[in-house]
């Protein structure tokens, strides 16, 4: 059954290196996502697990055969890796029709002329293109391009699929659709699937695992859940969450086990970790809310300013400020609010997160604002 | 009122103007020649009435007899027509497989030294097409026709074949090799363009590195090929200069040779027929490229990432592939000007020993070239420096009237991309191209040789040259022009408009600076071209404007070996120089202009 190992992968073009010491597994059936902003190194990483791209130092093993390696100097070429491969830019042969396109792998496997109409036949019909069997790529949707890309792609029945931000070119109400088909295929056909995207949405919602990458190093490889509730670094609790995470600097003022009292210029907190840790007066932290965790009350504790109000029907994103400090809070409900309105705040729940000054991640707890004196 | 209210809205569009003015400017210089040429071929000529019998300016049928149903046709239109088509396709097939391979060679193999040789390997396409006939002439030439032996019968005292020194092989080879940097050009540009996903998905799908090639990378090129062969057809079909050089030493004829033969003998109206012929082939050839191209697999695909392809490795293979690149490129592109260079210090031709070397042929005077028909020596002749002045003023009159109007008309037409205006002037811009040079001179020498209604007569002048240069040299232009406007995106203009700057500072302060060096390169076309040109030119010359080209002619036609050689080696020079200084200053090149 094919797990992928990728051990201490790098790959330099040049002094600038994509991807640095890399190194994760991947189990039989899961489906991955590599996850970073544009340029992190997340399409090298998936080009080298395919062998479309040399690494420059590393070892790669699929289903416990060593594909590349090099210091052994092995580097199987793509094809024997049994992988699928679906393209940004679906890479559909423009000068074949829809059914050459999908016939031409099973071809290069020498397949029967009357196996291979089967399993065409069986790979329009499940990805509901069978009319447009005869038409020229040209001639297609973008949606409908992409379903061939995809049918193209499974008709070797690959045990590994990787996908290089497939969705991308698509609209937003197409995209929200192929993700549904893309979760069904993958229980359907039981495949490993990996899979390159910039929109953490799309990883959020998709994924098994998140693999999230940055300059090219591994930031935390983890269930979304995982990487949304306890982000390794403030990086990782950035990148992840629409609305974005609050992340406000304090400097603690008194620390007494896990009970700290942080203050910066316009507000002051009490926090309780859920288990004790390091921090000494003076220390610089940062406090990581999430925008669902932010309550608006009438009370008059403290009071933040309504910046501006985005109401979508179920939700209202709002956008607060307390001094020099702007807060994402989210509402449940069909709410507004007028902007310049005065608002009190509360902290609910214990997954307030506390990093170092460096942004990696010390622990949770739950938070109360304070007066500041 | 609402036509009226029609009209004023069309005319504020800066493009519908320009297109209104290029479209009626264009009729009156490629439809009504057009036209003209027509009559001719059934006109009786002054020269032509006392043979066939009939009062001048009457009208006949007679030409067209005598090309294609007479017992003479064969020697005046079919044999020079099927020498013709036989040349023409022996060339392409040359040039597509040399430019071709050594496209695939730069962009999909790690073969050595690419920079270098793909710079080297235009050499042969700005040189003068004739320039290879003339070092081949050089190179191959035998004792058997007359004259002086060449370089290698004179080294090895073997007489070279016939058929290797004139004919058919020759002329095949030379003008492939010619058209071979144009092809490089076009199919290495699709090559480089071609996204590499393509071949990247047949990879992952267990297709062998051959299976990939012939299903996948031939299939999608082949469309750019095509048009590529037809386009180089055409120009083999239309080149005069080779044929003239290699064909006429053993009476080999084609239709250009033959063309110059009857328009300036005593057949005009026969040349005029021939003339037509070639052009309804030249169109018939371009709807064919039309209908190649237009066709239901759309070849524009989404560029993907600019993931590069992993290049082939030649493994042992290559260094000694990219040295028998290295010489065959130095023997097209560097030999050619050697040959020139030796053969205009040799005193008597044929004679390669030392003592034999002589300076006199450049700088002798004329009391010292008395041998020589008392002509100076080539940098102290007052005929060169004269058709010098008169070359480069030519080319650059050109160059800037075809630029301007190509650019403007490249850039009306994108802007006006959809009507119907916008497809005429797109088509009569590209017309002078069909039209072999030979003839389109023809037509204008015809047309403009005696005064009709306000337009004076121009034959002899110095404006007849630049307006054929212009018109014949426009669709290179446009192209570039049309190139250009193409990959410059309509909101940057617009965005403009809606600041308020009017169209002329649009011009020139945003789409002229962000395409600076494509236009330029619409230019640098009609200029190369113009420098070299000899075909179009010969049948317009008057002693009093002649330019280096046709004095290169001159002395070829006197069998002034050394002077020609020298002429030769002089507008190649002053042609690859100003290519250079261009290049370095603007960045523009000549193979922006065609590879777009």
């Amino acid at each position: 059954m094919p797990r992928i190992e990728l051990i201490h992968i790098s790959k330099k073009f040049g002094k600038f290196a994509a991807v640095d010491d890399l190194s994760m597994v991947i189990e039989d059936g899961s489906f991955i996502t590599l996850l970073g902003p544009s340029g992190c190194g997340k399409t090298t990483t998936l080009r080298m697990i395919a062998g479309l791209e040399t690494p420059s130092e590393g070892k790669i093993v699929i289903d416990g055969n060593t594909v590349f390696s090099s210091s052994e100097e092995i580097d199987i070429s793509p094809a024997k890796r049994d992988i699928g491969f679906l393209f940004q830019n679906y890479a559909l042969w423009p000068h074949m029709t829809v059914y050459q396109n999908i016939a031409f792998g099973l071809e290069n496997l020498k397949w029967e002329k009357d196996k291979i109409t089967l399993r065409v036949q069986e790979l329009l019909s499940m990805l509901r293109i069978t009319e447009f069997a005869g038409r020229y790529p040209a001639e297609l949707s973008g949606g409908q391009q992409q379903r061939v890309a995809i049918a193209r792609t499974l008709a070797t029945s690959p045990k590994i699929l990787l996908m290089d931000e497939p969705l991308s070119n698509l609209d937003a109400k197409l995209r929200m659709e192929m993700r549904t088909e893309l979760k069904r295929l993958h229980l359907e056909t039981k495949s490993t699937f990996i899979y390159v995207t910039h929109d953490q949405l799309e990883a959020m919602t998709l994924s098994t695992k998140i693999c999230l990458l940055d300059k090219g190093i591994l930031k935390q490889y983890d269930s979304p859940l995982g990487v949304y509730n306890m982000p390794g670094n403030t990086f990782t609790a950035d990148f992840v969450g629409n609305p974005s995470i609050n992340l406000i600097p304090f400097e603690v003022v008194s620390s007494e086990g896990p009970a700290l009292l942080l203050q910066n210029n316009d507000m002051a907190i009490a926090y309780s970790a859920a288990a004790p840790l390091q921090a000494k007066p003076g220390d610089k932290v940062v406090i990581g809310i999430r925008p669902e965790f932010i309550s608006v009350t009438d009370s008059h504790d403290i009071k933040a300013t309504v910046y501006s109000s985005l109401p979508s029907g179920m939700e209202t994103i709002i956008r607060l400020k307390i001094g020099e400090i702007f807060l994402n809070s989210v509402v449940f409900g069909s709410l507004d609010f007028p902007v310049g309105s005065e608002l009190g705040i509360d902290l609910k729940g214990n997954k307030m997160l506390i990093f170092d000054y460096k942004g990696t991640l010390l622990g949770a707890g739950s938070a109360c604002v304070k007066d500041k004196e | 009122m609402e036509i009226r209210y029609r009209i004023q809205s069309f005319l504020k569009k800066p493009h519908n103007i320009i297109l209104l003015v290029v479209f009626m400017l264009l009729c009156y210089l490629t439809l009504v020649p057009m036209a003209t040429m027509i009559r001719d071929t059934v006109l009786v000529h002054v020269g032509e009435a006392k043979r066939l019998k009939l009062p001048a300016f009457s009208y006949t049928l007679e030409h067209w007899r005598k090309v294609l149903v007479d017992a003479t046709s064969l020697n005046i239109f079919y044999k020079p027509f099927l020498n013709s088509l036989l040349t023409s396709l022996g060339a392409c097939l040359i040039a597509l497989v040399l430019g071709g391979g050594f496209a695939w060679f730069v962009t999909r193999t790690n073969m050595r030294w690419k920079g270098i040789l793909s710079s080297l390997c235009i050499f042969p396409y700005i040189m003068p097409s004739w320039t290879l006939a003339l070092a081949w002439f050089n190179l191959f030439k035998n004792s058997l026709v007359g004259g002086s032996p060449g370089i290698i019968s004179a080294l090895t005292g073997i007489q070279t074949p016939n058929w290797l020194a004139y004919g058919p092989f020759p002329i095949a080879v030379v003008t492939g090799l010619h058209y071979a940097p144009f092809a490089y050009i076009m199919i290495g540009g699709i090559l480089r363009n071609m996204d590499a996903n393509l071949e990247e998905a047949a990879l992952m799908l267990n297709a062998s590195r051959f299976r990939i090639m012939y299903r996948i990378t031939i299939p999608i090129v082949i469309p750019a090929v095509l048009s590529t062969f037809l386009l180089v057809f055409s120009s083999a079909m239309s080149s005069f200069a080779v044929p003239t050089f290699l064909g006429l030493p053993v009476r080999y004829q084609v239709l250009t040779t033959q063309l110059y033969r009857t328009l300036n003998g005593l057949n005009p109206g026969q040349g005029y027929v021939i003339a037509l012929l070639m052009i309804i082939l030249g169109v018939s050839i371009l709807a064919l490229n039309q209908k190649i191209i237009g066709k239901r697999k759309n070849y524009t695909t989404v560029t993907g990432k600019s993931s590069n392809i992993a290049l082939v490795n030649l493994k042992k293979m290559r260094t000694p592939i990219s040295i028998i690149i290295a010489v065959i490129l130095f023997c097209v592109s560097v030999l050619p000007l050697l040959s020139f260079a030796l053969e205009s210090v040799i005193l008597h031709p044929g004679d390669y020993s030392f003592d034999n070397f002589t300076l006199q042929f450049w700088f002798g005077t004329a009391e010292q070239n008395s041998m020589a028909n008392s002509e100076p020596g080539l940098l102290l002749n007052p005929k060169l420096y004269s058709s010098l002045w008169h070359s480069v003023k030519l080319a650059i009159s050109c160059a800037v009237c075809a630029g301007t109007i190509g650019f403007l008309a490249g850039y009306a037409i994108v802007r006006g991309r959809g009507t119907r205006l916008a497809e005429y002037v797109n088509n009569l811009a590209f017309f002078p191209y069909l039209m072999p040079s030979m003839a389109f001179s023809a037509i204008y020498l015809s047309m403009f040789a005696v005064r009709r209604g306000p337009v004076p007569a121009l034959y002899g002048t110095f404006l007849l040259l630049v307006v054929t240069g212009t018109v014949k040299y426009l669709p290179f232009a446009s192209r570039s022009g049309i190139n250009a406007m193409f990959q410059l995106s309509k909101e940057i203009e617009e965005a403009g408009t809606i600041l308020g700057v009017g169209w002329f500072k649009r011009m020139t302060r945003l789409v002229i600076p962000i395409q600076k060096s494509s236009f330029i390169s619409g230019y640098l076309l009609p200029f190369t071209s113009c420098m070299r040109e000899l075909s179009l030119f010969i049948l317009l010359m008057t002693p009093n404007n002649q330019v280096l080209t046709t004095l290169l002619y001159y002395y070829n036609e006197k069998g002034w070996n050394q002077y020609s050689n020298g002429i030769n080696l002089l507008i190649v020079i002053i042609v690859i120089c100003i290519n250079s200084i261009v290049n370095k200053v603007t960045g523009a090149s000549i193979d922006k202009g065609i590879g777009g």
